[in-house]
């Protein structure tokens, strides 16, 4: 259902199926607002990536091709429904992390979103406040320096 | 490959004068190309690098070695304002320019992806190179135009494989090989070396050196990457699907052409126990909660077997680095 709520300004409530893993639920009731624009988080993600996340239309080929969604609480398709949204949960998600740029996503979206693109964004959103991607008590013996500056490159400010 | 690039590989005068003090009959010309190696291949994964050289000479071309080279950063930056992670390959671009060479060859897939999508980023804007270039006040400033190759394109459109399977002192018959792309090689498309989802460059390859080529759902899909240091279960479980699905394929190997698909692959497949089928993945996901079967065969970098098709001596091969010693089954198929 849709109603006026000040100017040109409309709230949009409707149910939105979130499928992923470990999510609170698997139907959220969610409001959104169509107003004159979106949530800073998700400009500046679209700065940062370069990408209209809005121009996904939730086909889930993303999803569908990602390998990596058994370790994810939100497939692909989903992050970028909540960035749609404006919905700032997808700042905690764990996907992101996960992600590991492969862009199996990219090659495949039939709009052109380069998912990978979007993922780093959001990645980086954490880490240029300081925080990190990467904890580790000890490097894993053995493991080489290809992987070493690679995950240090993409999980550390 | 462009008509600008093939007038860059014609023989020169260098070439000529070197090929005169060449005593081998077979070799008509030596081009020297400049050579990336990157961190793999001076370390863990020397003997590839080993392997290239021995093929390359056989096939009268030798890898130069880029003087000064730096690391070219291992992954491509996806941020749109991340200058910085441009400086890297932009100096290694420089020393090429200061060979007068315009091209660059890896052997290592990381390494053509990040240093490729650089030459590309800045090559777009005139503005970023002019930025990075004023940022590096104590190098010359790069022009652009530098073409970053990996050498099985090299193999695939300069010498060609008809030329290849000329020069072959070891057919490979009899043996089945699954090629593993992963990532870096194809993806994104504008960078890609072929097809992002059905790719046949090494297939061709490894049949004209008489090998069957074995198809494999997951070649092209992700190794786990760089996650093997932070989530090792993800990465594991990438592995044995990769491996598991060639294995059942009949693969005698898998052969990479990326240093940490290599790693991962012979790493992870290892950590099956061997006494039992038993259930793997993350046990809160009942998806890939699936039992699995141990499979474990070797796996051989593309450099590594073309060599040993080539006749290259064992020395020069690097099996003996290998985590699965791939010696036994080359020598009941091929009798190597």
């Amino acid at each position: 259902m849709a109603e006026r709520i000040g100017g040109d300004a409309l709230r949009v409530t409707r149910d939105v199926g979130i499928g992923a893993t470990d999510y609170p639920s698997r139907v959220t009731r969610h409001t959104l607002r169509i107003s004159s624009g979106e949530p800073d988080f998700v400009r500046r993600v679209e700065e940062l990536s370069g990408e209209d996340v809005f121009a996904c239309y939730q086909c889930g080929k993303c999803s569908a091709g990602c390998p990596f969604t058994s370790g994810m609480d939100l497939l692909p398709a989903e992050v970028l429904r909540l960035l749609q949204l404006g919905d700032e949960r997808v700042l905690s998600s764990r996907s992101p992390w996960v992600c590991a740029s492969c862009l199996a996503c990219e090659v495949r979206c039939p709009k052109g979103v380069d998912i990978a693109k979007v993922m780093e964004a959001l990645r980086l959103l954490i880490l240029r406040k300081g925080e990190t991607g990467l904890t580790w008590r000890e490097i894993p013996p053995g493991v080489p320096q290809i992987a070493l500056v690679g995950a240090t490159r993409k999980l550390t400010p | 490959m462009s008509n600008e690039a093939k007038a860059f590989i014609a023989p020169r005068a260098s070439h000529v004068a070197r090929h005169a003090a060449d005593k081998s009959p077979s070799r008509v010309t030596r081009h020297a190309l400049p050579y990336f190696p990157g961190c793999a291949l001076k370390d863990q994964a020397r003997g590839f690098e080993r392997a290239a050289q021995a093929a390359m000479e056989r096939l009268g071309y030798e890898l130069a070695e880029l003087p000064r080279w730096n690391c070219c950063g291992t992954v491509y930056s996806l941020s749109s304002d991340d200058l910085m992670r441009h400086v890297a390959p932009v100096r290694n671009f420089i020393r090429v320019q200061e060979l007068g060479e315009r091209r660059l060859v890896t052997l290592c897939a990381m390494c053509y992806n990040t240093l490729r999508r650089s030459a590309r980023f800045v090559s777009t804007d005139p503005e970023r190179l002019q930025r990075i270039n004023a940022f590096m006040d104590e190098e010359p400033d790069y022009a652009g135009g530098v073409e970053v190759l990996h050498l099985l394109q090299l193999l695939r459109d300069e010498i060609g494989y008809e030329e290849i399977e000329a020069r072959v002192e070891r057919p490979l018959y009899g043996l089945k090989v699954a090629p593993y792309y992963g990532c870096m090689l194809l993806r994104p498309r504008e960078v890609g070396i072929d097809d992002p989802d059905r790719p046949e460059t090494m297939e061709l390859l490894f049949e004209y050196l008489g090998a069957e080529a074995v198809d494999s759902p997951h070649k092209v899909e992700c190794c786990g990457a760089y996650q093997t240091v932070a989530n090792p279960e993800i990465a594991r479980e990438r592995v044995l699907e990769i491996v598991g699905a060639a294995a059942r394929r009949g693969a005698d190997l898998i052969v990479t052409s990326c240093p940490l698909c290599t790693y991962n692959l012979e790493h992870h497949q290892l950590s099956v126990p061997g006494d039992a089928s038993h259930v793997t993945g993350d046990k809160s996901s009942t998806r890939h909660a699936l039992p699995v079967t141990r499979h474990v065969i070797p796996i051989l970098y593309f450099t590594q077997l073309l060599a040993f098709a080539l006749g290259a001596p064992g020395e020069e091969l690097g099996f003996e680095q290998a985590a699965v010693d791939p010696r036994p089954v080359l020598a009941q198929r091929v009798g190597g």
